[in-house]
């Protein structure tokens, strides 16, 4: 039990360091919302008036007719939602295998898993990007899938994961008579509920933030995603503070409002007694 | 140890034949797993092969670059669709930022489009270099019309592209801001300096009212090509030192706050229309390319910079007036398509005399320029009513912002990459001369 | 083992020892081909064919041969000063932007792991930058750090600095550099302090309170109980975050766009530049490699580190 002293000078502290670095954190997303209120002229008026007096709703109403905003949104969120699961469920398979079962070849494979994080994206893209369009994938949504969905870090991050979980729980099962099947739907999923939590954060966010891939590979505008859509914006529009702001605010939303709602169950998660073994 | 070196190299290019053929849609055993957009092509090609006016179905899909803020894609496709009920056009907005590169992505990966807009010289030269683009000196084209735009983007008797756009810049001024500062309107014979001196007079204001006099966009052809204007040298020579006075004069209207700082420009991605659009400059040197897209957000509402003209492009003392710098923007077929008839014919409409007068009706200045296209484009709804700005509409010598070269665009990487040394002051004037006789002398070899 | 056993016992033990090592295989392979193929068609196959082309000369099109050069890619990487710069650059960048991220990150974990109010809410806060699109944070950064307009220089100036910095553009490398990387602290700081908190999850709450009966200061607590409990999270915080710097692209490409005058350019927009500008695949094939294996390097360094931290 931690104790629970009252209010002494250490937990002031504490705080006023918290709200101060939260407070950095958060401003540029407050000049953000608070611009996108704005008409341009006053967007960088000095003194700034933080809250508008003459707010400009009309800025998050031009933004749809401006561009195909909700088209964006839904290909980003149909993107996002088959890759999140993709990865959540091969990721956590192959990392089982890695962290708990001894096989010909495992420090060799993971070692080429450990080199795919190192290597950039960059470096293969082109090569990748004719096999793609020999596959009949360019332009497609689906490229964007099998870009991304396959990613080692969801291996290596769950792998990391499992190997605090003691090899003692594993063999007391098998022990049991389970097969290691049943081990890792029955003790190793329900024990890495944190980390798969963890790992759908990351990957629906990178998936969602993801531009260098769209921007490769799609390119009629029914198929663009959010990202690239707010770059083409920002790139025609750019003198356009305020709409820009309305726009990147827009983008934030869905991605805030997924992470708020899994948050409660995250930090759940990770405070239940599924790490300490 | 060798041996083993040897081998995997071996495999590795093995590998990469495979995906080379894949990319190629060779006649593998994959081929039957490809999706239909392969398929469709591959079967339509032997019938819409010999006759591209047939009736069966044909969907031409064609690269060009913001849709949105270009007027004139839709009436040609229009106008050829309505002659051609088989057809259907589709536009690809690569956009403008990246055109060329994302272009020739796709063209390396197949993609499959038809007909690609070309946006610039370096990106034709390396379309070409990589053999993307089909041959259209065999298709019966008169080069006469094209004011000699053909004959400079030749290569070894053969061209590859053919021009729809060809652009000359001039200088765009917003009347009310000259009547508030009792300034008279900039003529069509202006020297340098004195457009120098003008914009300084235009300057006023602090803050959120500061008027610039004159405004220099990023690009590397905003400022600095003032110096080729004299035809004594150009940018692919290997020889930068002549640009040193132009560069002068631009650094100099930038520290007493004259233009906006390119740097302030660049950090925010500012686009140019905006700062027109927003009544924040008195003159602006731009292509003729603005004038459509003036025009209409002057009638949607957007710029509201309404009372505006154009004149001549500012030129060196003792060169002619109506000595300036021009872009050509072309359309080409993809060398790799399956509807090149198709393809090619749609080329022949965008770049022939039927596309200009529909270029030239959206106030945009066609390849093929008539005085009967340059009166239409001057009595377009819109474009300013003074003889002066009618005038400014032709020229008498026009130089291309980037010759054709062979490194065109390596040679072009270093000199923009010298300008934004310059332009920000992490390089003096002469050091960045200095870089660029180096590295293109490098380049040249 | 025993060694009395009789010659024919210990063979067929052999034997089933053996069918059971396949089956074992077997299974463990079921396990990691669903993620495997996908990585290996749509990764590996396309990494081996970068490495070729590092050692060939191509310009990327079809129509055109392929040479192989041998490593003549490579002679011409030391040739070029570019490529020098933006070595320097990269390395410089992730020296600098991973031990600050680093600290930053564990001590926004270490405080939030206490039981506070509103912990939650503080984490979110933090965490905010990193879910938050680059597109669009890129552009309130060059908004804020506008050198003419922006709110930051407008404060600095309202504060009486004098020469104000110029932010992304500014001549002197620290500043342009320092702009990008203030970012990427703040970009990331929450991503790695979750990896710290659930690292700090995993650490044996008696050990606290063995220490605190021994009366250790909390800075004692820090130093002797929790760095060491949290070794192995740090391997994967430094792994992740050197990789992360090392590949850095779109955050140079969106604030300093490799300017001024190429001053911040990076290893991953040379490899686009000279891929995609001066169409030589092999060329910058070449600096991937070198890339490749910088990080290669690091990342073996780790990985002995660990390796030898457990034993």
């Amino acid at each position: 039990m931690k104790e629970k002293s009252g209010i002494t000078g250490g937990r002031i502290a504490v705080y006023v360091i918290l709200i101060l670095l939260s407070v950095l954190t958060i401003i540029p997303f407050a000049w953000m919302l608070s611009a996108s209120l704005k008409l341009n002229k006053d967007v960088f008026a000095w003194p700034m008036e933080w809250i508008p007096s003459n707010p400009q709703w009309a800025n998050y109403i031009n933004i749809w007719t401006k561009i195909p905003l909700l088209k964006y949104i839904g290909n980003t969120a149909i993107l996002t939602v088959v890759v999140t699961l993709l990865q959540l469920l091969t990721s956590s398979f192959a990392a089982y295998a890695f962290a708990k079962l001894r096989f010909w070849g495992r420090n060799l494979l993971f070692l080429g898993y450990i080199a795919t994080i190192a290597m950039p994206w960059q470096v293969y893209m082109v090569p990748q990007f004719m096999m793609m369009s020999g596959m009949g994938l360019n332009d497609k949504l689906i490229a964007m899938v099998c870009l991304q969905a396959f990613s080692a870090f969801g291996v290596f991050l769950m792998k990391q994961f499992y190997d605090g979980i003691p090899d003692e729980l594993c063999e007391a099962a098998r022990i049991d008579g389970l097969s290691e099947y049943g081990i890792w739907a029955k003790i190793m999923l329900p024990l890495s509920k944190p980390s798969l939590a963890t790992l759908t954060i990351f990957t629906f966010v990178n998936t969602w933030n993801d531009f260098l891939g769209p921007l490769l590979y799609l390119h009629t505008d029914s198929k663009k995603t959010l990202q690239l859509g707010l770059r083409m914006f920002i790139g025609q529009y750019s003198a356009e503070y305020g709409l820009i702001m309305a726009a990147s605010v827009v983008a934030l939303i869905p991605v805030l409002i997924v992470f708020l709602a899994l948050q409660k169950y995250f930090v759940q998660g990770i405070a239940s007694s599924g790490l300490k073994g | 140890m060798k041996k083993l070196m040897k081998k995997a190299m071996a495999l590795m290019l093995a590998l990469l034949m495979v995906a080379g053929l894949a990319a190629c849609g060779g006649p593998s055993g994959e081929e039957s797993k490809a999706p239909e957009a392969t398929k469709t092509t591959e079967s339509k090609a032997p019938e819409g092969g010999n006759e591209p006016a047939g009736d069966e179905e044909v969907t031409l899909k064609w690269a060009v670059w913001d849709i949105n803020l270009t007027t004139y894609y839709q009436p040609l496709i229009d106008a050829y669709v309505a002659d051609h009920p088989n057809v259907k056009i589709e536009m690809v907005d690569l956009g403008s930022a990246d055109y060329q590169n994302a272009l020739i992505t796709q063209l390396t990966g197949n993609a499959d489009l038809d007909v690609v807009c070309v946006k610039d010289i370096p990106g034709y030269a390396n379309l070409v270099k990589g053999g993307y683009l089909a041959d259209l000196s065999g298709e019966g084209i008169d080069s006469a019309p094209y004011g000699g735009t053909i004959e400079q983007i030749t290569v070894d008797g053969k061209f590859y592209a053919l021009p729809f756009r060809s652009d000359h810049w001039v200088i765009y001024y917003n009347k009310d801001l000259f009547d508030k500062a009792g300034v008279d309107y900039p003529t069509n014979d202006m020297t340098v300096a004195q457009y120098d001196e003008l914009a300084r007079k235009l300057t006023s204001g602090t803050g959120a009212d500061k008027v610039y006099g004159s405004h220099f966009h990023t690009w590397r052809s905003a400022p600095s090509l003032f110096a080729v204007l004299d035809g004594k040298n150009t940018v692919v020579d290997g020889n930068y030192d002549f640009m040193k006075s132009t560069y002068e004069w631009v650094l100099a209207e930038q520290n007493d706050g004259i233009c906006q700082d390119y740097g302030t420009l660049k950090a925010t991605n500012t686009h140019y229309s905006g700062v027109f659009f927003n009544n924040q400059v008195a003159m602006m040197n731009m292509g003729s390319w603005f004038i459509p897209t003036q025009i209409e957000k002057v009638k949607s509402g957007e710029s509201q910079a309404t009372n505006w003209g154009i004149v001549k492009y500012p030129h060196p003392e003792g060169v002619a007036a109506g000595t300036t710098l021009g872009t050509i923007t072309s359309v080409a077929v993809n060398e790799a398509t399956a509807k090149k008839d198709a393809a090619m014919d749609f080329v022949k409409f965008v770049g022939g005399e039927k596309g200009a007068e529909i270029i030239a009706k959206t106030g945009t200045f066609p390849a093929i320029k008539s005085g009967a296209v340059l009166d239409e484009l001057a009595k377009m709804d819109g474009f300013p009513t003074d003889e002066n700005s009618k005038e400014a509409l032709s020229t008498t010598q026009v130089y291309l912002e980037m010759p054709m070269h062979d490194k065109a665009a390596d040679i072009e990487g270093v000199l923009n990459e010298a300008h934004d040394g310059i332009m920000t002051g992490a390089m003096t004037i002469d050091e960045g001369i200095q870089k660029m006789n180096d590295e293109v002398g490098a380049l040249l070899g | 083992m025993q060694t009395t056993q009789r010659p024919a016992v210990s063979e067929a033990v052999a034997k089933s020892r053996k069918k059971r090592e396949l089956i074992k295989n077997v299974v463990a392979y079921s396990f990691i081909a669903p993620n495997f193929v996908g990585f290996a068609v749509f990764t590996l196959v396309p990494m081996v064919m970068a490495v070729a082309l590092a050692f060939l000369s191509w310009d990327g099109s079809t129509n055109n041969p392929i040479t192989f050069v041998g490593i003549q890619n490579f002679i011409d990487l030391f040739q070029d000063a570019k490529f020098r710069q933006a070595l320097i650059n990269t390395v410089a960048y992730a020296v600098i932007t991973v031990p600050l991220t680093m600290a930053a990150s564990l001590g926004l974990a270490i405080l939030l792991n206490q039981q506070i109010r509103a912990r939650n809410f503080f984490r979110t806060m933090m965490f905010f930058p990193y879910v938050a699109s680059m597109v669009a944070v890129t552009a309130v950064w060059n908004m804020l750090f506008n050198p003419a307009m922006g709110p930051v220089n407008m404060i600095l100036s309202g504060l009486g600095v004098e020469n104000l910095p110029r932010w992304s553009v500014d001549n002197n490398w620290f500043i342009c550099m320092g702009t990008v990387i203030l970012f990427s602290i703040w970009k990331f700081m929450g991503y790695y302090m979750i990896i710290y908190l659930a690292g700090l999850q995993g650490v044996n709450p008696d050990l606290y309170e063995a220490a605190a009966l021994d009366g250790a200061s909390p800075w004692q607590r820090f130093w002797y109980v929790t760095l060491p409990q949290l070794r192995p999270t740090t391997f994967f915080v430094t792994v992740m975050l050197t990789i992360q710097c090392f590949k850095v692209y779109d955050i140079f490409l969106m604030i300093t766009n490799f300017g001024p005058g190429g001053k911040t350019r990076v290893l991953v927009g040379n490899i686009y530049e000279a891929a995609f500008t001066s169409r030589k695949f092999g060329y910058s094939s070449a600096i991937a490699m070198v890339l490749f294996v910088l990080v290669l390097i690091v990342t073996l360094v780790q990985f002995r580190g660990e390796k030898s931290m457990n034993e």
